[in-house]
């Protein structure tokens, strides 16, 4: 499964939770196949996708929010992991699309592959799950829909040669639609 | 600054609405923190990045949020406060301790101490230092700043 198929799905099967996703192909991809109002795309500022997710989710408790981050992403920021697990907000739904790189910038490796970040995030407190199929995720993401987070959702996915377009709203345009939108 | 100023600054924005500061420590205004973990509006995060994250988050959902660091975690905060704060125009105001403003301070203070008026500069972060006399005035302009959508920093002087 490539990334952008499994955007896609879980874009979908989440309706119009509002999404927090993380820079370069992940906010590309989720713009090209599923752009809505609920969709904060967070263009800059690499690791902050789920510090940026945890601040709604405390204040919108009634709204599950998910968080759509990448392996380069979090492995910049785990002390996300920390706040967020220390925290315990019921309605955070943290997703890691990875594929064992940074491939926004050239496909260089990140060392996703040699630690094992579920248990990390199992570790502080997150109810973990990790599926590596269309099917799986699928049946995944309906199982989660109204479970008590935090919850942690490890996507494996594979490289892919197809770019997407770049967001093409100005920050403080997507900034004003997603606020008005919770 | 004096123990009392602190705890009345911490509840000059709790009057304003404020229910989440958030932010690493700093010994600069450590009563300003002591105070606020004793209300339970207080969020420390493992790094300053972090804090503005958080606090991004909670101005999204339309509530007024406060960073507070000390100046060596406000270098860290450089790339964030230009590519997330100040591209959005997310209204946030951060309270920064100023280590190395006296010559004599501890020896990794004094470098980022230096600097600090530059880089501030440099971002084009408005700025005012606030002092026993004039908090009032300068926590209120902030306020101000931050009703109109701009981001702005309050700067507390270690002079001890």
């Amino acid at each position: 499964m490539i990334r952008k198929d499994a955007i896609k799905i879980t874009s979908k099967l989440v309706g119009d939770a509002p999404i927090i996703s993380a820079n370069g192909f992940i906010s590309r991809d989720l713009f090209e196949v599923n752009d809505k109002n609920s969709n904060f795309y967070m263009i800059g500022s690499m690791g902050l996708a789920s510090s940026i997710g945890l601040g709604i989710a405390l204040k919108k408790t009634k709204k599950k929010l998910y968080i759509f981050d990448g392996d380069g992403n979090i492995m910049m920021n785990l002390g996300t992991l920390v706040t967020i697990g220390s925290l315990k907000p019921k309605n955070l739904v943290h997703v890691v699309f990875d594929n064992n790189s940074h491939e926004s910038t050239g496909g260089q490796p990140t060392n996703s592959k040699n630690i094992k970040i579920d248990n990390i995030a199992n570790e502080t407190n997150f109810k973990t799950f990790q599926v590596n199929t269309k099917d799986e995720l699928e049946k995944t993401l309906k199982k989660i829909k109204n479970m008590a987070g935090p919850i942690f959702l490890l996507i494996k996915v594979s490289k892919s040669k197809r770019v997407s377009k770049r967001v093409s709203i100005t920050p403080t345009q997507i900034k004003t639609r997603f606020m008005n939108s919770l | 600054m004096k123990k009392n100023t602190q705890r009345k600054i911490f509840d000059f924005f709790v009057k304003k609405g404020f229910n989440d500061f958030i932010g690493v420590p700093d010994s600069t205004f450590s009563e300003f923190i002591r105070h606020g973990l004793k209300k339970n509006k207080i969020i420390i995060t493992t790094r300053e990045e972090e804090a503005i994250g958080v606090a991004t988050g909670i101005s999204l959902a339309r509530n007024f949020s406060l960073v507070f660091m000390q100046n060596a975690g406000f270098a860290n905060t450089l790339s964030t406060i230009a590519s997330l704060v100040q591209l959005y125009q997310i209204p946030i105001i951060f309270l920064i301790g100023w280590r190395g403003y006296l010559k004599t301070d501890a020896p990794e203070h004094i470098k980022i101490g230096q600097i600090q008026p530059k880089l501030l500069k440099a971002l084009s972060l408005e700025t005012r230092i606030i002092s026993e006399k004039n908090w009032r005035k300068n926590c209120q302009w902030a306020f101000n700043k931050i009703t109109h959508n701009r981001p702005c920093a309050l700067i507390i002087r270690r002079e001890t």
